[in-house]
């Protein structure tokens, strides 16, 4: 990445949303937020990103050691049990440069596009531990320096960063902070020469924690507004462990993985010069934002690794063991659990790289919401595959012999990290939201207002959809760009598209600005658009297999039909649901119970063995 | 009254016992009770005088009432009064044993139970003097004083008419007061019930009703108030405040224990209690409040808890100046997702589901108390005790704002109730 698009990615940290519309060429890349407006952005998605065959001979001689590394010289039962990862597989893992992935050459990194980083993904996710390790040092930790440094500081930490040698961390979580940028305590004073900061407060949950040199750390300062008021403001900066007064507390005992090493991290007077800030000072806010949001997508192609090696275990399991003289894959239901696997792996795999080869293309295109996307889907995905595959294995996947349950216990924190689902979910559908409302308005107001022409023509457009609209948005047919044989799954995303798009509208027509506070509706709105990002995924994907004849492409054209099929009915249910009122939908009701719930902070029915009299 | 009663003998012999029965309510004549079973075999003309009968009855029965005390010296001879059998049972203390003391004499002393609808009109009368107006065994006891079997319908045509009436009167009378009581009736009583009246007569009927409807109303309060509420002020205070405060974060501070000591100097020294609440929102609140602005102590207010009565003070601010009401949501404020979104559109009337309600500006409450006392120096005493948790409470001027509405109310209720009071508390009572 070169350093003016580093430019360019602080330049727009410093707009607003809105401001970027006015921009042309690299800024595009609003696939999933035309969705809110029932358009699709078909060349955004179509064809499928490829990347060139020397490309493609460079990933696959990292891919090689990286694999064989893996499975030789990593065990990760022992990591599990001793919370630890040993010295030797952190310095083999440094050796293949897998702390570095990401920075440019010239630092000494291994400057791997997004689209490789997310196929190295798929291989250090079979170790959990290991995999959140690397990705607290550089999808995050190191992150801010890579996107919002200066050459300077650049040119300091990178190098060590790319090598191992240093280990960074992410400091932004603190005991009253979870995303309330205003409840962080930690201080950051000036000091009276202006030449340093004094560092003072408590972090939380630090991945990397204890092993780390080199922190980025978001702290409150005092600056002064244009206006002469003095304001708190948040500001990132570069720690060292050198500059002294850190100290971290004992590594956390965790659920699932255990080997990384997560741990409370203390700054006492810590000294950092004011060259250490990231951004400007005050300007943290943005830093953070942008790390969050570049930090997801590798998710995707991670938990597609797990799902993968997850089929080929029980697989092998379910074709060797018999119950009343028939293979356990000749059962319906344990088939069923396969299908499903590879289903959730394939649409994962399709989106993750979909998003990775978007973010790979020339400008600086902003995928943080189809980023957001992937992590919801795939977490949620790798969650449910590996409960399934538990099942399959029944007892014996119970079994702490076996890896499946440090599998089950590793995955369910996808859920929650960089953001948990609920939050990101808020975040997809309050960005599209925003998005289309912005377009919107004036069409919407114009109708409020009793314009006749405008109110005709919504009239009309109903009675079109009630009569049964045949929505044709170019995706097949002539000039079409998915492929004939998708042409089932294509009609459906097309139509579902369109009545998302009308379904947003009738939303921002019915809440207005006050939807942020209609979580229920935005669920709906959220887990629709994700659907539909997936069902896009994976037509784009399977249509390119089928073009160029991939091996086994009918078989991603039967994934494909299941999940859209699926994901169709699943759309017009949850987009029914956003027709009605909430007295209909059952949010009332919903809302309710918890609130009696809460208020009494416990279940409160009477238990069933009580009488009266 | 003599003559009242010899122009009812006649009227007797000329119209039929049974009429007569009916004509004399609030009284049992035995003589007429023993052979009253035979009052169903009386001829059918008899039955055609009954509304005559009834007519007369409200006549008669004023008179009755007001020869009371003197009739009762007349039947002397047969009948001991039975208020005075109530008086004659508690030797020692008006309790439960004394009571049942009194109903066992009464079910021992003669084995036909002559005046048991009297008998049992008054217990049922004395029972609160012996505080057994809860009991349900007591309930049952006093049913048990009915003769069984005799009043049991035999056939419909006394099933369809009111069979027996003042003894199926006097059964819902049990139920009623039961029912006033908030006792439920249990399978005893049922099973009593069942042997003095019968099935489907007008006492189980009551008792279906009362079994119908108790058990819907029984958890009907969302907020109940304990049965039997503390003595001691401190408990009861905590009880109360942690009712007023409905919300389950709030912390109750006890900041002065109650206390009396003879000082050195030999004089008495009575240290009231003092007890507040404050939750984390109010905390908040109180952080949050602007120093130069005054803060309020106001009260006694009072609380009723079934029938006891406190009283507590607040705490509080003035209504907040509207330039400090509108919290502005910074726009770099989450970390993940907007918090609110730039769109110049308003919620559609169809999902407008808030009620319009004319607001009342009202000043947040920081903290509410009970004290032992109401004057200043006690209070001042809570204030000083909140600052520990609350240091801008140090920066902020206290004004008293004390109203002695509830002295006067306890020097008025003082001659009346002093019995029920808990001592040294001089602001809490009991009004029965």
């Amino acid at each position: 990445m070169s350093g003016f698009s580093l430019l360019l990615r602080a330049a727009r940290a410093a707009f607003p949303a809105g401001a970027r519309q006015l921009r042309t060429g690299g800024f595009r890349s609003a696939y999933a937020k035309e969705l809110f407006l029932g358009k699709m952005w078909k060349e955004e998605v179509f064809p499928y990103p490829e990347i060139s065959n020397e490309e493609l001979e460079e990933i696959n001689q990292f891919v090689g050691p990286v694999e064989k590394f893996f499975s030789e010289e990593v065990d990760s039962k022992k990591i599990d049990q001793d919370a630890k990862i040993p010295p030797e597989t952190l310095k083999g893992l440094k050796n293949l440069g897998l702390f570095g992935m990401q920075i440019p050459e010239e630092y000494g990194g291994l400057g791997l596009s997004n689209t490789m980083y997310a196929r190295l993904g798929e291989i250090i996710s079979l170790d959990g531990s290991i995999a959140v390790t690397l990705a607290a040092h550089q999808a995050i930790g190191l992150k801010g320096i890579l996107i919002a440094g200066t050459d300077e500081q650049k040119a300091k930490y990178l190098p060590k960063l790319a090598s191992g040698e240093h280990i960074a961390a992410f400091c932004l979580t603190e005991p009253g902070s979870g995303s309330d940028a205003a409840s962080i305590q930690t201080r950051a004073t000036m000091s009276e020469d202006g030449k340093s900061f004094l560092l003072n407060g408590s972090k939380i949950w630090i991945s990397n924690g204890g092993l780390a040199d080199v922190f980025t750390v978001f702290a409150r300062t005092e600056i002064v507004d244009n206006d002469g008021a003095k304001k708190d403001k948040i500001t990132a900066l570069i720690v060292e462990r050198a500059f002294g007064g850190v100290t971290n507390g004992k590594p956390e005992d965790k659920l699932g993985i255990r080997g990384s090493n997560t741990c409370e991290v203390h700054f006492e007077n810590t000294k950092v010069p004011v060259e250490n800030v990231i951004g400007e000072v005050g300007g943290g806010f943005k830093v953070a934002m942008n790390i969050l949001n570049s930090g997801r997508f590798s998710m995707g192609s991670a938990s597609a690794g797990m799902i993968k090696k997850l089929i080929e275990m029980t697989a092998e399991y379910a074709c060797t063991r018999k119950q009343f003289n028939k293979k356990l894959s000749d059962f319906g239901l344990i088939q069923e659990k396969f299908t499903l696997m590879a289903v959730k792996a394939y649409v994962m795999e399709s989106m993750a790289y979909l998003t990775a080869g978007m973010m790979d293309r020339p400008g600086v295109p902003d995928c943080s919401v189809e980023a957001a996307m992937v992590k919801v889907f795939s977490s949620e995905g790798a969650w449910i595959c590996v409960s399934e595959a538990l099942q399959v294995l029944g007892g014996l996947g119970y079994m702490k012999d076996y890896p499946y349950e440090r599998y089950l216990r590793d995955s369910r924190i996808l859920l929650i990290f960089e953001g948990t689902n609920e939050i990101l979910r808020m975040y997809i559908a309050l960005t599209g939201m925003q998005y289309a409302g912005k377009i919107l308005t004036g069409k919407i107001k114009e109708m409020k207002k009793g314009n006749v022409g405008v109110a005709l023509e919504i009239f009309v457009n109903k009675f079109r959809d009630s009569m049964g609209r045949k929505v044709d948005l170019g995706l097949v047919g002539k000039d079409g760009v998915a492929h004939p044989s998708l042409e089932e799954s294509s009609k459906k995303l097309e139509e579902n598209i369109y009545y998302f798009g009308t379904t947003v509208e009738g939303l921002l027509r019915r809440f207005g600005k006050t939807i942020v506070d209609e979580q229920l509706v935005l669920k709906r709105v959220a887990d629709v658009s994700v659907n539909l990002y997936a069902m896009t995924a994976a037509i784009s994907r399977a249509s390119r297999s089928i073009s160029i004849g991939l091996r086994n492409h009918d078989h991603e054209v039967l994934l494909t039909n299941i999940f859209c099929t699926e994901a169709y009915f699943k759309n017009n249910y949850a987009m029914a649901e956003l027709e009605k009122y909430a007295a209909e939908n059952l949010d009332d009701s919903i809302k309710k119970v918890a609130q009696q719930v809460l208020e009494k902070r416990a279940y409160i029915c009477s238990h069933p063995l009580e009488r009266t009299f | 009254m003599n003559s009242v009663r010899n122009l009812l003998r006649a009227r007797e012999l000329s119209a039929g016992r049974g009429v007569l029965r009916q004509a004399v309510p609030g009284r049992d004549s035995p003589w007429l009770q023993e052979r009253s079973c035979a009052q169903c075999f009386w001829l059918v003309p008899v039955r055609s005088i009954r509304s005559s009968a009834a007519l007369s009855r409200s006549e008669l029965v004023p008179s009755a009432k007001g020869d009371k005390e003197k009739d009762r010296g007349f039947r002397d001879g047969s009948l001991v009064p039975f208020d005075e059998l109530f008086e004659r049972a508690h030797e020692g203390d008006r309790n439960k044993a004394a009571f049942n003391r009194a109903v066992e004499f009464f079910c021992q002393r003669d084995i036909r139970r002559r005046g048991h609808v009297e008998f049992i009109n008054a217990a049922l009368r004395k029972m609160p003097e012996f505080g057994v107006e809860r009991d349900l065994d007591v309930y049952n006891k006093i049913l048990d004083v009915f003769p069984k079997e005799v009043f049991v319908a035999r056939n419909f045509i006394q099933r369809m008419f009111n069979h027996y009436p003042r003894q199926q009167e006097c059964g819902i009378h049990v139920l009623e007061q039961m029912e006033n009581y908030g006792i439920m009736p249990n399978k005893q009583t049922k099973f009593l019930l069942l042997q003095i009246f019968g099935d489907r007569s007008h006492p189980i009927r009551k008792y279906q009703r009362l079994m119908y409807w108790f058990p819907k109303f029984k958890h009907i309060n969302p907020y109940p108030v304990p049965a039997a509420l503390p003595r001691d002020p401190v408990d009861l205070a905590r009880i109360s405040l942690q009712r007023i405060a409905a919300d389950l974060s709030a912390e109750v501070t006890v900041y002065q224990m109650p206390l009396t000591d003879i000082s050195d100097a030999g004089k008495e020294i009575t240290q009231p209690h003092i007890v507040g609440i404050q939750s984390p929102d109010q905390q908040e609140l109180l952080a949050r409040h602007n120093p130069a602005r005054p803060v309020f102590v106001e009260g006694p207010f009072p609380l009723w808890l079934k029938k006891t009565c406190v009283y507590y003070y607040v705490l509080r601010g003035d209504p907040l100046p509207p330039e400090e009401k509108e919290e502005v949501i910074d726009s770099e404020r989450n970390f993940y997702y907007p918090m609110h979104l730039d769109l110049d559109l308003d919620r559609d009337l169809w999902d407008d589901e808030e009620f319009y309600v004319d607001e009342v500006a009202e000043g947040p409450i920081f903290a509410m108390c009970m004290a032992g006392a109401g004057d200043q120096a006690t209070l001042a005493k809570w204030i000083l005790g909140l600052q520990q948790t609350n240091p801008i409470l140090s920066q902020t001027p206290v004004v008293f704002h004390l109203t002695p509405g509830p002295r006067e109310l306890q020097a008025a209720s003082d001659s009346e109730s002093g019995e029920e009071e808990i001592p040294q508390s001089w602001h809490m009572k009991q009004e029965l």
